[in-house]
């Protein structure tokens, strides 16, 4: 019988143009507050899962975690560095889940990040292609603008969706992250500036047609880093522990093109419907929603694949404020990807801390009213690898 | 390799098909797949205009799009047209798609017909 | 001594254009107020750009060296036809561009510099130095370098300039590309904009604005 897994704490270390510490320094700062957060005192860590994408091939370091361990004096714990693109943060999260679920470890602490800034950024892009299919896509040109750009196209004449819909997402999630402190941008943006006025056109220039530049997320440099435990000595260290309810993952068929309806995010499917069935819990149940808005389009696509709306309904609800953080189903009260900022590795590990902090009450000025239940997804790939989570307080 | 025959896979058991070709069906899990002709046209169905070209593509923009075949297979690649629409009919047409360290790499893009 | 005095103080030699201030939205939202500076306000400008002339990063220290040069030449008599446009923001110095007219055909384009970052604010003041030398004053051509990358992405692919190889541009660096007046027309409904008149109240910020420390340690880039 697997033991129930709950979260202890939590904690990140500030998203953005990080020129002040080195990957393993950004690792740390997010650990060492998740490890205050949970009150660890002097209890050992036995498990320590890290995620990053790209450490090798930025920051010429790999074994990341076994250097971790050492760097943060929590030798002997297991370590492990889990590699699932920009889903390696929910990977991670997934793994410490998995080995106090059973059995293998008591308390694990999680840790992603990722230094993505001190390279150009057509060396980030390239690195970034090389999740497409080698000979489907990559070879072509393709760029995950490119592809997240011919999927908003297909989005756009299949359901109805608009560029003002987008738009509307950027700003909500620019708006949310002025409250966020960790959030990387912290600007707010209008409608008008990027939309209406017929200035957008250079505020807001065309990158990937039909995808502009507040479509897309920055590139940053960060942390986020999580300390699970066995819930049934979670009392031991906090009042507020919060129960991981329910973990999916899935993937899907590579090559966008492959895919008998690209418009449909089969993974984001799947995994959500596996982790609400373990949660016993539905997406009605849930009182907001952490989603990978890589691109704006995303978080519309991925709100009704995992369930919160009926397919081609989204930006209807974005059209009627529903997922603002005054709205009825809050999505991404962070910011999202798109304004807390998208350290690969980090983003997974960033998703559940933000679902903890709020399942907690401790959002501050952005906290989700009465949040007690909480969906994040990671989306690895463009859709191919996605794993999901519903996070709730403890009764 | 001098051709402009596009060779891709039908999977015998649920008929969906591949282009690049590939040896198992994800679809239906089939490993029985035989080489399939995509034929000579397609119809566009999205496609995007990029401006932020990766390294080794030498023109801006760099237009992409996917091409649905009679076969139901559909394949990504790069559209050679003065004005491109959804919709509009392609050929595939054997090119220089892009360099890779300075080398020519060959592959299928796509022209009006 | 006179005659020598007379010989070296220039002001203009060809008919002095006015430009109509504009208001541009910026993606915050904020109102950004384009106005031409007068010979009697490059003293504050200056105070703007001194302090950025040590900062190596960007090219600010190349760019606000040069500016600097360009605008006390310009102040002190001794460079000819040279205009200066600033954008105001909530009543604050935004950024500086400037030109200078070779003769009634060309026009020599100098400097752009951004005070507050990560708006497009360099985007809209270049596009509106340019829209002075072709609209207002009619000519041919305008001849743009750049000493940064950014600044040769954004110019010279945005506005599809022409290479005019073996044509030394007048800051003597990299060969010189063309803003022709085909050019302009061809990009100017994507690249520039502003609605006129100004506003009264934001006339007012414009007219008597404050000079705030750049923003360069902030990272303000999307």
């Amino acid at each position: 019988m697997p033991r129930e897994v709950a979260i202890i704490g939590a904690g990140m270390a500030q998203f953005g143009n990080r020129t002040d510490k080195t990957l393993m320094g950004l690792f740390k700062e997010a650990a060492t507050r998740a490890i205050d957060h949970a009150r660890l005192g002097d209890v050992p860590i036995s498990a320590l899962y890290v995620s990053t994408m790209l450490a090798g091939e930025l920051t010429n370091q790999t074994a990341t975690a076994s250097a971790l361990a050492d760097e943060l004096c929590i030798i002997p714990a297991a370590a492990d560095r889990v590699e699932n693109g920009p889903a390696s943060g929910g990977s991670a999260v997934k793994n410490a889940y998995l080995s106090i679920a059973a059995g293998f470890a008591d308390i694990v602490l999680v840790v992603g990040g990722e230094k993505m800034r001190e390279v150009p950024g057509d060396k980030i892009t390239d690195l970034i292609a090389t999740m497409t299919h080698p000979t489907a896509e990559y070879i072509h040109g393709v760029t995950l603008p490119s592809l997240a750009a011919m999927f908003t196209r297909l989005y756009m004449n299949k359901y109805g969706v608009e560029r003002k819909h987008l738009s509307m997402i950027a700003v909500k999630n620019h708006d949310n992250a002025l409250l966020n402190p960790y959030a990387h941008i912290h600007r707010k943006i209008t409608l008008e500036g990027i939309y209406s006025s017929p200035e957008a056109e250079v505020n807001n220039p065309i990158i990937a047609d039909p995808l502009r530049l507040f479509d897309m997320c920055p590139v940053s440099d960060g942390a986020a880093s999580v300390v699970l435990c066995a819930a049934d000595i979670a009392k031991k260290f906090t009042d507020k522990p919060v129960i991981v309810a329910g973990v999916g993952q899935a993937t899907d068929i590579h090559a966008i093109p492959q895919r008998p309806d690209p418009t449909t995010l089969n993974a984001v499917k799947n995994s959500a419907q596996q982790a609400f069935k373990m949660a016993k819990l539905t997406p009605k149940d849930m009182d907001f929603a952490e989603l990978h808005d890589a691109f704006t389009i995303l978080e519309i696509s991925e709100s009704e694949d995992a369930g919160f709306f009926e397919k081609g309904t989204a930006h209807k609800a974005v059209e009627e404020g529903i997922t603002l953080l005054s709205g009825k189903f809050p999505i991404n009260p962070s910011g999202g990807l798109k304004a807390r900022g998208h350290p690969v590795g980090a983003t997974g590990v960033a998703q559940v801390a933000e679902l903890t902090w709020q399942l907690r009450g401790e959002a501050g000025e952005r906290q989700v009213k009465g949040a007690k239940k909480g969906f994040c997804c990671n989306f690895g790939g463009f859709g191919n690898n996605v794993v999901s989570f519903v996070l709730r307080r403890e009764n | 390799m001098a051709t402009n025959q596009m060779i891709g896979a039908k999977c015998a058991k649920c008929h969906a098909v591949y282009y690049p070709k590939r040896d198992c069906c994800p679809i239906c899990r089939s490993i029985e797949l035989e080489e399939t002709d995509m034929g000579d046209s397609g119809e566009l169905i999205t496609y995007t205009e990029l401006w932020a070209v990766p390294k080794g593509i030498s023109h801006m923009p760099l237009i992409l799009g996917i091409v649905q075949f009679s076969n139901g297979g559909r394949v990504l690649g790069q559209i050679s047209a003065k004005e491109v629409k959804v919709g509009m009919l392609l050929k595939p047409v054997w090119a220089v798609v892009r360099k890779v360290q300075e080398k020519e790499v060959y592959g299928f893009k796509f022209e009006p017909i | 001594m006179e005659n020598i005095e007379q010989m070296l103080s220039l002001d203009w030699d060809i008919p002095k254009k006015p430009y109509p201030a504009k208001v541009i939205t910026l993606s915050t939202g904020s109102k950004m107020v384009v106005r031409e500076i007068q010979r009697e306000e490059v003293p504050r400008l200056l105070d703007a750009i001194r302090p950025l002339v040590t900062v190596a990063a960007d090219y600010y220290d190349i760019v606000s060296a040069r500016m600097y040069a360009e605008l006390l030449g310009w102040y002190r008599y001794r460079v000819r036809n040279e205009y200066c446009l600033v954008g105001i923001v909530d009543g604050e110095l935004a950024g500086i561009v400037n030109n200078r007219l070779y003769d009634n055909k060309t026009c020599i384009s100098y400097h752009t510099m951004a005070l507050k970052r990560g708006g497009r604010v360099g985007a809209h003041l270049f596009a509106a130095k340019q829209e002075h030398a072709i609209e207002n004053y009619g000519v041919d051509q305008i001849l743009v370098t750049a000493e940064s990358p950014i600044g040769f992405n954004r110019w010279m692919v945005e506005w599809n300039l022409e290479p005019r190889p073996g044509v030394q541009h007048e800051l003597g660096g990299a060969a010189a590309y063309a803003l022709t007046k085909e050019g302009y027309a061809l990009r100017k409904s994507k690249l520039v904009f502003g609605e006129r008149p100004v506003p009264n109240d934001l006339n007012e910020q414009a007219l008597n604005f404050k000079v705030v420390p750049p923003d360069m340690a902030k990272d303000t880039r999307t």
